[in-house]
């Protein structure tokens, strides 16, 4: 889509969604991090036919050139712009004679999503392949505006089909922005009603100040991560558990609210009244293969008082009246005008808004949180090698400088706890871990 | 009725290539309606047919197809 405008390199203009996430790239960025880059990894049980993998890479580039593009402000909005030059979107890092495989996959992990580089200069989308003598990783990283997870999964799924009629069926039918068609559907008068709406609804949870546990007068110095795999067993009786807890509509919330006692357990009296944490609504339909790139998402949050943390069966009642009711109250649209009128705020503006409390100025945030639930990859098979593990990375505003994403591939749940050093340590997050298995598996 | 539920849910929720061929017994959980769809679906319900299905009964059994889709909203219909 070229859009007509003063500079003739403009491909594409940010939509209000793509605007969402470049406010949180300013926000980490303005914390001397490397911004809102993600990551999508996958553990191999062997070394892929790399040839297939690049060739597949390479028509990847040519079919969404998207993938080559620089972001760039011109007056007060954002676009996407061609480049005078193709950058490489396949690199390959590969040590066989490392003497311990988990750390150079992981330090690798690590030194790419906290890779520094000019907005406008880093490449929107990049793929390695990390190899050592027994163990493979194949980790998409990409900067937030490019994608949202949804879009990351297909992307993935794009490279892992094999016939070249099914990939040529990706990202059709071509849909404009899903945040667009939409706003489309409403009267002015209704989007004024649900800007007022969401107002409402952001002031009411301000009106509780947010538990945050980050050691927050140390300064960001780079994200780490750790992932845990829990075997068959934990997750079908995860699965049972929830079911029986939260019922069929609520699994999503039953990693929140075990979230948010486990990190109660690990500090009851850490200041704050209650937990809040913001997970993206998807507006694209499941299965579909469109729209491919850009972020089609809504905000919602969750948040659940310190007085409720006691109680499980009433935490989880609360937090599903609460998403019950935001749906009732259509808050999860409520969002979309409000999501429109911030793009044009100033990207310090915008930050600020999805931040902090109304009232207080404090982070809103206590963690951010992301279920993107069953993956499904073709045959689980990545150029000829079984795909053992997939877990998710994400960069962090500070604070809260800490996220909870989760995915189950193959009937196993994973779970991959990110956070900001030193506001976190490894430690901190491995007794965290102990206590949400806690949670998750007693009733 | 069905009809006006298989429009939301292909129109709103799931991509299924060849709605058509989707008959009223086919898995709609194996089609991808998953825990935020059924939400939708149920408050989508709700509002369209004038009846309240209760959070208790939102089980496989009452959404994994047209058909039981159907008759779950039939017990309550007063």
């Amino acid at each position: 889509m070229k859009t007509t405008g003063a500079s003739e390199d403009i491909i594409q203009i940010l939509n209000p969604a793509d605007c969402f996430t470049l406010a949180m790239d300013e926000e980490i960025r303005k914390e001397q991090m490397p911004g809102s880059l993600c990551g999508f990894a996958l553990e191999l049980a062997h070394t892929p036919d790399i040839k297939a993998l690049e060739q597949r890479i390479d028509e990847f580039g040519d079919r969404f050139p998207l993938a080559f593009a620089s972001l760039q402000q011109r007056g007060k909005r954002f676009f996407w712009c061609t480049r005078e030059q193709r950058h490489p979107l396949f690199y390959q890092h590969t040590d066989v004679n490392h003497a311990d495989e988990d750390a150079f996959h992981k330090d690798t992990v690590v030194k790419l999503l906290n890779h520094k580089q000019q907005r406008e200069t880093l490449p929107p989308l990049e793929f390695h392949l990390i190899c050592s003598a027994s163990k493979n990783t194949f980790l998409m990283r990409w900067i937030h505006p490019f994608c949202d997870a949804r879009g990351a999964d297909l992307i993935l799924k794009y490279l892992c089909t094999e016939s070249l009629e099914a990939r040529n069926g990706f990202d059709l039918p071509k849909l404009e922005p899903l945040v667009s068609i939409q706003l489309a559907k409403y009267k002015w008068w209704q989007k004024i009603g649900f800007f007022l709406k969401a107002k409402r609804y952001i002031a009411k949870l301000d009106s509780l100040q947010s538990i945050i546990h980050a050691d927050t007068s140390l300064a960001p110095r780079q994200l780490n991560f750790n992932t845990y795999t829990l075997s068959l067993e934990q997750t079908r009786t995860i699965n049972t558990l929830a079911r029986q807890q939260v019922g069929l509509t609520g699994t999503s919330l039953y990693y929140a609210g075990c979230f948010m006692r486990a990190l109660h357990k690990m500090n009851p009296e850490q200041p704050g009244e209650a937990y809040c944490t913001p997970y993206a609504f998807n507006l694209r339909k499941n299965k579909a293969l469109s729209p491919l790139l850009s972020n089609h998402v809504a905000p919602l949050f969750a948040q659940a008082p310190k007085a409720l943390l006691q109680d499980k069966a009433a935490l989880f009642e609360h937090l599903k009246q609460q998403n019950s009711q935001a749906m009732r109250e259509k808050l999860d649209y409520a969002f979309l005008p409000v999501m429109w009128a911030a793009s044009w705020l100033s990207l310090e503006q915008h930050g600020e808004k999805l931040r902090k409390s109304v009232y207080t100025g404090a982070e809103r945030n206590s963690f951010w949180f992301s279920d993107i639930g069953h993956v499904d990859l073709s045959n689980s098979a990545f150029f000829g090698s079984e795909i053992s593990k997939i877990y998710h990375l994400c960069q962090i505003s500070s604070p809260p400088a800490l996220a909870f994403l989760s995915c189950q591939f193959n009937k196993q749940l994973t779970f991959s706890y990110n956070f900001i050093e030193p506001l976190f340590t490894q430690e901190w997050i491995e007794h965290l871990h102990k206590n949400m298995l806690e949670e998750l598996l007693s009733l | 009725m069905k009809q006006k539920i298989r429009e939301f849910i292909f129109n709103e929720l799931i991509f299924v290539a060849e709605p058509e061929k989707f008959s009223d017994d086919d898995d709609l959980l194996d089609a991808g309606l998953d825990s935020m769809g059924i939400m939708r679906l149920i408050m989508h319900i709700e509002e369209q047919f004038s009846v309240t299905l209760p959070d208790s009964e939102i089980d496989p059994d009452n959404v994994n197809s047209f058909n039981a889709l159907e008759q779950w909203i039939l017990q309550h219909k007063a």
